[in-house]
């Protein structure tokens, strides 16, 4: 999908940043700080593995920045784990968290390992001891982390549990997407979907425009892509293509979603749905529609293929599928894009309120859930028009600008140490 | 000299050759091969014109299987991360192989010491000690001084983290000037650990040190003090240098004019009554003991055969290219290697952290006597493993080192 010359996801944050800090005339040192991360950790660590023998595993922990709050990140365990990787995303959280006005800086962090080789037991202890070597830099007053790529709420439990073991007390509140059982939120792991769900029906309000009938495209059929696929399905709109890492199913009359489901969960993938025909991920992104939601890999979206494709909305659930060489030509071609830290910001809204939760050993039904989450992004999403519309900017570049002066404007205030 | 290895490189290919000869098994080899863990950060230091520049720092805990981490931090323009992790392990095996309960550290920052105000330079050091301080306790990680960084950066150093902690924490730092709980002889340390080694390889050898020949590379802190020191034991002083260049009298130089002449000249060259030589022909001349205790590669295979004193004693870190040890071995040179010859110096800090966890301060000669039992306990373990593998005393000091930290790591096990 990406050829040798697109940007890294960390030189796309970095060009993102830099276009809303010459927008905001950023004070130089102000730049200074942000463009580069407060604390990178990498740790070395041994597991026993199931044969007997020890292997040393890489990982990482980054704090972009901490200015609003504790750290907010996720945990990512993959092979393709980079330091540069963990940066980008640690920098995203940051803007993240302050475009929706929660209580939070940015981090986030990794282990280069594949989970899917591994045994339960060795993801346990592989989990353990990140955590265990992580330690110093996690707290719910420091940094807490939550799932991301191939982490799950059980991974999530296990480091509480660590976490808790070598405190001598339960700490629920050091991560979030945790089971519920053990202090996790209600409408925790549907958050992301949700989110995006709220975010189009603001943007459609604000449009002007038509959701029943509307027709859908979404790429990547995981946790993100299946709940919203399922929650535009519900608002009346017409899902005509879905797609996993293995290809894509397209249907102009529309995809059965509860059947495909089940067919994935038989066979592996969505490909081969004997209700639509097979598409490719490239070609799946191009099919005419109204609404297009990424919702797999960064950098999916390119200066190669971007001239093909014209949605109404382009609603970024997966973070930063859109290189910015491709921004500037989908919005030469009318396309709105909601971006990343916006759009898939109800995951971290709800991960916010887990922690809430666990502070005060009080818990929140869905309506209240809802109704607060509904509230955050939709004053986030007017905030971030209204600053497009004045600034005359892309929703992107707003979004950043808004989160940017939070965030400088918090640093301002505390001044620099000693 | 010829292809650029990366101090990290050298310092796992070093580790790679103990390794092999002590037999040791692969996960032992896989756990202490690489580091523990490795932090970098970025920070903001209001500069004295206001404007805000970000520095970066970086600290590195290499292993602590045998205790707190140990290490110094340093002040300098080239420093990278690859640098600080090879330091890092170094300081792991230097320890170990004097056997005082560390594992080894390091860390620095990147930045021209001599380009910022003291007033700069304080908020620096303060903000950098702020963010690594997670990493940094008397019981997790006790730093020292290293390049461009001296009593008072520790100062700062300690009196920053005792300002978080509300109480004063003399033990979280080593170097530290003796009014806020430095050691004494933690000044003199590398140096009179070096001439007590040396001691030590002249009894081995029957080398009689009065009337000795010394040569020494360097007129520093090490440098002066392994001078001064040898010539109390009876060894005349034949050449000494610096940046400047070297000075030479067969007959021996007197080191206390030396030392005005420096106060008020600041350099060595010219001194009266000496020739003058060049860095290099400096380690070629004739003599019993060479102390090369400036910088780093200054003996080559190119220059090596031509380098032929009793015994070669490491003051500084690193002063002999791999290539050149098999040659001096050949021309029949007792080389103590750095890790043995200079670790005066870390275990005075050792004594100051000992010192400072008690509230109770020792007197300069029960730190000179304890200084003197660790070093002579060290270099015979060493000795002894050189003769029973038939190894130099480079490989035998890292064989030395390894042991203890891989059987201190079997013994702890593998958590959870």
């Amino acid at each position: 999908m990406t050829t040798q010359h697109d940007p890294s996801l960390w030189e796309m944050s970095l060009a993102n940043f830099h276009q809303a800090a010459d927008k905001l005339h950023l004070d130089e040192g102000l730049r200074q700080v942000f463009e580069t991360t407060k604390r990178e950790l990498t740790v070395h660590f041994p597991v026993r593995m199931a044969n007997g023998d020890v292997e040393v595993f890489t990982g990482y922990r980054v704090h972009h920045n901490m200015a609003r709050g504790p750290a907010k990140g996720g945990i990512r365990y993959h092979p393709d784990v980079t330091l540069d990787q963990v940066r980008a995303l640690a920098m995203l959280m940051t803007w993240k968290c302050a475009v929706v006005g929660i209580p939070f800086g940015g981090s986030a962090g990794g282990v280069v390992c594949d989970p899917k080789r591994m045994t339960p037991r060795e993801v346990q202890h592989l989990t353990r001891r990140y955590t265990t070597e992580i330690e110093t830099m996690l707290g719910s007053d420091r940094d807490i982390p939550a799932p991301d790529l191939n982490t799950t709420p059980q991974v999530m439990a296990w480091v509480m549990d660590t976490y808790s073991m070598h405190k001598g007390y339960t700490v629920t509140g050091v991560v979030t997407g945790k089971p519920e059982s053990i202090g996790g939120s209600r409408l925790r792991s549907e958050a992301t979907g949700l989110g995006v769900r709220m975010v189009i029906e603001e943007t459609a309000r604000h449009l002007k425009m038509k959701l029943k009938g509307a027709r859908v495209l979404v790429q990547g059929f995981g946790n993100v892509g299946m709940g919203v696929a399922t929650q535009l399905n519900d608002l009346g709109c017409n899902v005509i293509a879905v797609s996993d890492s293995k290809g894509g199913a397209f249907n102009p009359r529309g995809i059965n979603l509860r059947k495909i489901a089940q067919h994935k969960a038989d066979s592996g993938s969505v490909v081969a749905f004997r209700g639509a025909e097979r598409v490719t991920n490239a070609e799946l992104l191009e099919i005419p529609c109204d609404i297009l939601i990424p919702a797999a890999l960064e950098r999916q979206i390119t200066a190669q293929n971007a001239p093909n494709i014209n949605p109404k909305i382009l609603v970024e659930a997966a973070n930063g599928p859109t290189t910015p060489e491709a921004d500037h030509i989908l919005r030469k071609n009318g396309v709105l894009v909601i971006p990343d830290i916006l759009a898939n910001a109800g995951g971290v809204t709800v991960s916010y309120f887990e922690w809430v939760q666990d502070l005060q050993s009080f818990f929140w039904d869905d309506k209240e859930i809802t109704a607060r989450l509904r509230g955050m992004l939709k004053h986030a999403l007017a905030d971030v028009l209204a600053l497009s519309k004045k600034q005359k900017t892309d929703l992107r570049t707003a979004a950043l600008m808004l989160a940017l002066d939070r965030v400088a404007q918090a640093t301002t205030l505390r001044g620099i140490y000693p | 000299m010829t292809e650029k290895k990366s101090p990290w490189d050298v310092a796992v290919e070093q580790f790679s050759i103990a390794a092999d000869k002590l037999g040791l098994e692969d996960a032992l080899r896989r756990r202490l091969g690489t580091t523990k863990r490795e932090i970098t950060v970025h920070f903001p230091v209001e500069m004295d014109d206001g404007k805000i520049r970000v520095f970066t720092g970086h600290r590195v805990h290499h292993n602590t299987a045998r205790g707190p981490a140990k290490g110094g931090i340093r002040y300098h323009p080239d420093v990278t991360l690859d640098e600080v992790k090879a330091l890092a392990m170094w300081m792991t095996w230097k320890c170990a192989v004097v056997d005082i309960p560390f594992g080894g550290g390091k860390g620095g920052v990147v930045v021209e010491p001599e380009k910022l105000s003291q007033h700069e330079l304080e908020a620096l050091t303060r903000r950098y000690a702020t963010e690594i301080s997670d990493w940094v306790g008397a019981e997790g990680d006790i730093p020292a001084p290293d390049v461009n960084t001296n009593p008072q950066v520790m100062a700062w150093f300690m009196d920053t983290i005792s300002m978080h902690h509300g109480r004063m924490e003399r033990a979280i730092v080593t170097g530290k000037p003796i009014l806020t709980g430095g050691s004494r002889g933690r000044v003199d340390a590398t140096g009179r650990g070096v001439s007590l080694t040396v001691a030590q390889a002249a009894k081995f050898l029957g080398l009689d040190l009065n009337g000795a020949r010394v040569v020494v590379q360097g007129f520093g802190n090490v440098g002066s003090y392994s001078a001064i020191l040898l010539h109390e034991m009876g060894c005349p002083v034949v050449g000494v240098s610096d940046v400047s260049g070297g000075i030479y009298n067969p007959k021996g130089i007197d080191l206390d004019a030396l030392q005005r002449y420096v106060k008020t000249n600041k350099f060595v060259k010219g001194f009266p009554g000496t020739d003058a030589v060049t860095n290099m022909e400096l380690l070629e001349l004739a003599c019993d003991i060479l102390v090369p205790a400036a910088l780093e590669n200054q003996i080559s295979a190119a220059n090596a055969p031509r380098i032929k004193p009793r015994i070669l004693a490491e003051g500084a870190n690193g002063p002999t290219l791999p290539e050149a040890d098999p040659i001096l071995r050949d021309n029949g040179v007792f080389l103590i290697p750095d890790i043995l010859a200079n670790a005066g110096g870390v275990t005075v800090s050792y004594f100051e952290w000992v010192q400072g966890l008690d509230g109770y301060y020792w007197s300069e000669d029960e730190v000179v006597s304890r200084l003197q039992r660790i070093l002579n306990d060290s270099f015979a373990a060493v000795n002894v493993m050189a003769q029973k593998h038939r190894v130099d005393l480079r490989v035998a000091a890292y064989m030395v080192a390894i042991d203890r930290v891989a059987e201190t790591t079997r013994l702890r096990g593998l958590y959870p």
